[in-house]
């Protein structure tokens, strides 16, 4: 009995203890990974004296938080894993206009006036090269009969650039790819990682269009995996940084920008198998200029954003 | 409210006003806040703008009859398959001398330990092609896994112990006595048990089936991962879908959250029903001889029984957990070159606040289990030993959290806490999550409790009070002492579903910090399986031990009897 007395005790001072550790002076939500923006934490506040509190989850739970706080927000600098995230946030008026000094070396299509690219992954097909199928090289490779009910397609209704993907590619040919790629029992298997751990293991041998820097940090770690980026072009994801317009710490916010595209901070965003935002810093894998990019127009696909998911929904789960 | 119609006994009035504020502060608040956000749209930007505009749009949409069926669907079979497993053994293990009685105690109390997206992710592991089963044994079950049947099979394996926990203990306290009285006047053994024992235990069996019910259209894992590729959606996977897909749908959101919590609801005041026709009452002043029978020839068949159920309940998630945990890479398979301790000294290393995010949790555990115990016992106490009126009020309030899916009560506690006008918060603070937890999980003691209140006759804490004792003693030294083994058990059952809540953690806790299931669904996120699967084990283990050792101390204390 004093044994669990003394656990309550410890339990309720931990929890006070918590509670005054919450509050601190930038506060930034991101969309993965919890890994990166630790590292870029440590370091900023070891630059810099100004400690930082974040939020790590999906793209969609931190829009839903933000969502249900608008009353009352309390973040200061949100990273984002959709570029649709800055352009609408942009229109909403949400965000602060700033051109932080060290993204001089972004390439313009990734910042605009309120909003620049902290990384930007891209999509490629991940293989399991112990599955016994064939390198695949292409994405129309996938409908072929060797991957027969081996290939995993992340949903694109809960990841932007698995919709971006869907979309551009279903453009070209009026979904054409994606009825064979059903054809020959292809499924959609959740968010990204749900689409991965199956190939992994084995059960599959392909995701067409998996996140590329969380299956090249799986390969790093040693497992037999390997990112095909397809000749025929594919979609990139950059993942925006954006200052919010209540934040009451917009100085602090800003410096928290810089030191994100800063040599150092780039150099994190590299390490952890993401494109670095700048072009000068180098990275331990493809970058931009070595992929073809598919062609698309992004304002048209998100504008018919609810028909391209209908139209999938139809194929695959239609019965 | 009136607290004048307390005729029969006790002064109720203290417990009453305890249960109410409490009730009020963890359950009404945050549902309030959601009834209010399905009514007003735009009440996050602090607006109460067009009002019921959602309303029309989310109940006209085509797929809702779909997912609403389908909710009910699941419901139903996983708590048909959990009676199915539950209640013979439930009931071996009440009447009889079960060998290794203990042992099969502790291996079918582990399910409730393991979360149950982990248990499905362990079972997708062992069941899909080239999984664990086909590396061992050459073939997979992965048509079964992905269906309907494999999302009863894999659900009624996490929740049936809710069940057999609650008939064990009821038909043990109804006893053989009541059934040797039916004996003695002629009846068979299966006609004494038909028409006598199980009758008398229906209190606990209704209420634990009703658990299962919820608990199984409440669930979000187990749905997500194996209904989907099936085909099959549910309500919470769309609430999901609403609340994460930009642009984000809280209206819509909250009107489906309404409508799972009115089928909630609905099976409460069915089961309210059924109990209200007649009195449970089993434990009256007579002390009871707790002799048991031998098994005699099914000994063996019962000892088997409970090995297969054991096995698959709680033996094939964890080696699987345990078996990926141990993994080098997943690629490498079962292979003893591939075995590799590198995922759990990273635990132990505090690798991306792995230790923190333990002490987090069992921390918000243990205070969950206080408060909801206090708030628990209160309320069962006023709404079956008083005659208050307004009484009802109190049950459902109960109710409701049972139904709201996690996700929802977050965005409910951020809606009503976040407010600017507020002086003082507890969000972003680790209250928000205490306070959560308390939602969810307070259900569990309030049943349990009130499943032990309605066994206790009126007539002990009336002699007491003829005795000369005031109600707070009566309460204290005669009801509470026999309640307390449903309590306690409740309340562990709450330490363990609050250190792995997932659902609510993930939106609601406060920068910064790390709970086990935000650590765990990080790893997962980002790919390192072995890891996220490491802390699994090792918070399983723990969730378990602790409860045992505790319920021993106590034992030891005398506090309760085996």
């Amino acid at each position: 009995m004093l044994k669990s007395l003394k656990s309550i005790t410890f339990g309720v001072f931990a929890a006070a203890l918590m509670a005054g550790a919450a509050h601190a002076d930038v506060t930034v939500y991101t969309a993965g990974p919890q890994s990166l923006i630790d590292k870029l934490s440590a370091g900023f506040t070891k630059q810099t004296g100004i400690k930082v509190s974040v939020f790590q989850a999906t793209t969609g739970k931190v829009m839903a938080r933000i969502e249900a706080e608008a009353a009352n927000p309390v973040v200061d600098v949100l990273v984002s894993a959709s570029w649709d995230t800055a352009t609408d946030f942009a229109k909403r008026g949400w965000l602060v206009k700033y051109s932080s000094p060290n993204a001089a070396k972004v390439p313009d299509f990734l910042k605009t006036d309120s909003a620049v690219a902290q990384g930007i992954s891209a999509l490629g097909i991940a293989w399991n090269t112990k599955s016994g199928t064939p390198k695949p090289t292409e994405w129309a490779d996938l409908t072929k009969k060797e991957y027969k009910d081996l290939v995993n397609i992340p949903d694109p209704a809960q990841s932007g650039s698995s919709f971006e993907l869907t979309a551009a590619l279903a453009g070209q040919d009026n979904f054409k790819l994606f009825n064979d790629l059903k054809a020959n029992g292809a499924i959609i298997a959740g968010a990204n990682a749900d689409a991965l751990n199956p190939v992994l293991q084995g059960a599959k041998a392909a995701v067409f269009g998996a996140v590329d820097y969380i299956t090249l940090a799986s390969k790093a770690k040693g497992e037999s995996i390997d990112v095909i980026f397809p000749a025929s072009g594919t979609v990139i994801a950059p993942r925006p940084a954006m200052i919010l317009n209540w934040s009451k710490n917009q100085d602090d916010a800003k410096k928290f920008i810089d030191y994100m595209l800063s040599d150092e901070g780039q150099k994190m965003v590299a390490d952890e198998m993401l494109m670095p935002a700048r072009t000068d810093i180098p990275a331990n894998r493809p970058l931009i200029s070595d992929l073809k990019l598919l062609k698309y127009d992004t304002a048209t696909v998100y504008g018919k954003r609810k028909e391209t998911l209908a139209e999938i929904t139809k194929i695959y789960c239609g019965k | 409210m009136s607290t004048k119609a307390n005729g029969s006994v006790g002064g109720a009035a203290p417990a009453a006003w305890l249960a109410i504020a409490g009730l009020i502060l963890v359950v009404a608040i945050p549902f309030l806040a959601v009834v209010l956000q399905g009514i007003f749209p735009n009440l996050g930007q602090g607006s109460f703008s067009s009002p019921f505009s959602s309303l029309v749009s989310t109940l006209n949409d085509s797929a809702l009859i779909g997912m609403a069926g389908n909710t009910i669907l699941l419901g139903c079979c996983v708590v048909a398959a959990s009676a199915l497993v539950a209640v013979p053994l439930g009931v071996f293990r009440a009447l009889y001398r079960i060998p290794l009685a203990p042992l099969w105690d502790v291996l079918l109390l582990v399910p409730f330990m393991i979360p149950p997206y982990i248990a499905t992710l362990g079972w997708i592991m062992t069941l899909q092609p080239r999984g664990y089963l086909q590396q061992l044994v050459g073939f997979n079950l992965a048509p079964f896994l992905f269906s309907l049947f494999g999302m009863t099979l894999v659900m009624a394996f996490n929740t049936f112990p809710v069940v057999y926990f609650a008939v064990s203990r009821t038909v043990e306290a109804v006893g053989a006595r009541y059934a040797d009285v039916g004996r003695v006047f002629g009846a068979t053994p299966a006609r004494a048990f038909w028409r006598i024992t199980l009758p008398l235990s229906a209190p606990g069996l209704a209420a634990s089936l009703m658990l299962v019910f919820a608990a199984a259209i409440e669930e979000y894992g187990t749905p997500a991962a194996l209904g989907r590729r099936a085909g099959f959606q549910v309500l919470v996977t769309g609430i999901d879908l609403r609340i994460t897909d930009w642009p984000i749908d809280l209206p819509g959101a909250a009107i489906l959250s309404i409508l799972l919590v009115s089928m909630s609801l609905f099976t409460f005041l069915l089961q309210r029903w059924i109990l209200a026709r007649r009195s449970y009452q089993t434990v009256g002043g007579k002390p009871t001889a707790k002799d048991k029978r031998p098994l005699g020839k099914i000994k063996m068949p019962v000892l088997i029984a409970f090995a297969v159920v054991s096995f698959l309940a709680t033996g094939v998630p964890l080696l699987a957990i345990l078996a990926t945990a141990l993994s080098r890479t997943i690629s490498g398979g079962l292979a003893f070159d591939n075995i590799s301790f590198n995922n759990f000294i990273l635990v132990f290393s505090n690798s991306a606040g792995a230790v923190g995010a333990l002490v987090n949790s069992f921390s918000l555990g243990i205070g969950t289990a206080l408060i909801t115990g206090l708030i628990g016992v209160m309320a069962a106490y006023t709404v079956v030993k008083t005659k208050m009126r307004g009484r009802i009020a109190i049950d459902t309030l109960t109710i409701i959290p049972n139904a709201l899916p996690g996700i929802v009560v977050a965005v409910g506690l951020i809606l009503a806490w976040n407010m600017p006008w507020l002086p003082a918060t507890p969000y972003n603070t680790a209250f928000i999550l205490l306070l959560a937890y308390c939602c969810i999980l307070l259900p569990q003691p309030v049943r349990y409790t009130t499943a032990a209140f309605q066994q206790i006759g009126d007539n002990l804490e009336a002699a007491a009070r003829v005795f000369g004792a005031g109600s707070l003693t009566a309460f204290r030294r005669i009801l509470l002492p026999l309640v307390f083994p449903s309590l306690a058990s409740a309340m562990l059952l709450v330490f363990a579903l609050a250190s792995r809540e997932l659902v609510a953690s993930v939106v609601i806790a406060p920068v910064g910090m790390q709970t086990i299931a935000t650590f765990i669904w990080r790893q997962f996120e980002q790919g390192s399986i072995g890891l996220g699967m490491a802390m699994a084990f090792i918070a399983i283990l723990i969730t378990t031990l602790l409860p045992l050792i505790l319920l021993m101390l106590l034992r030891r204390s005398g506090l309760v009897a085996e």
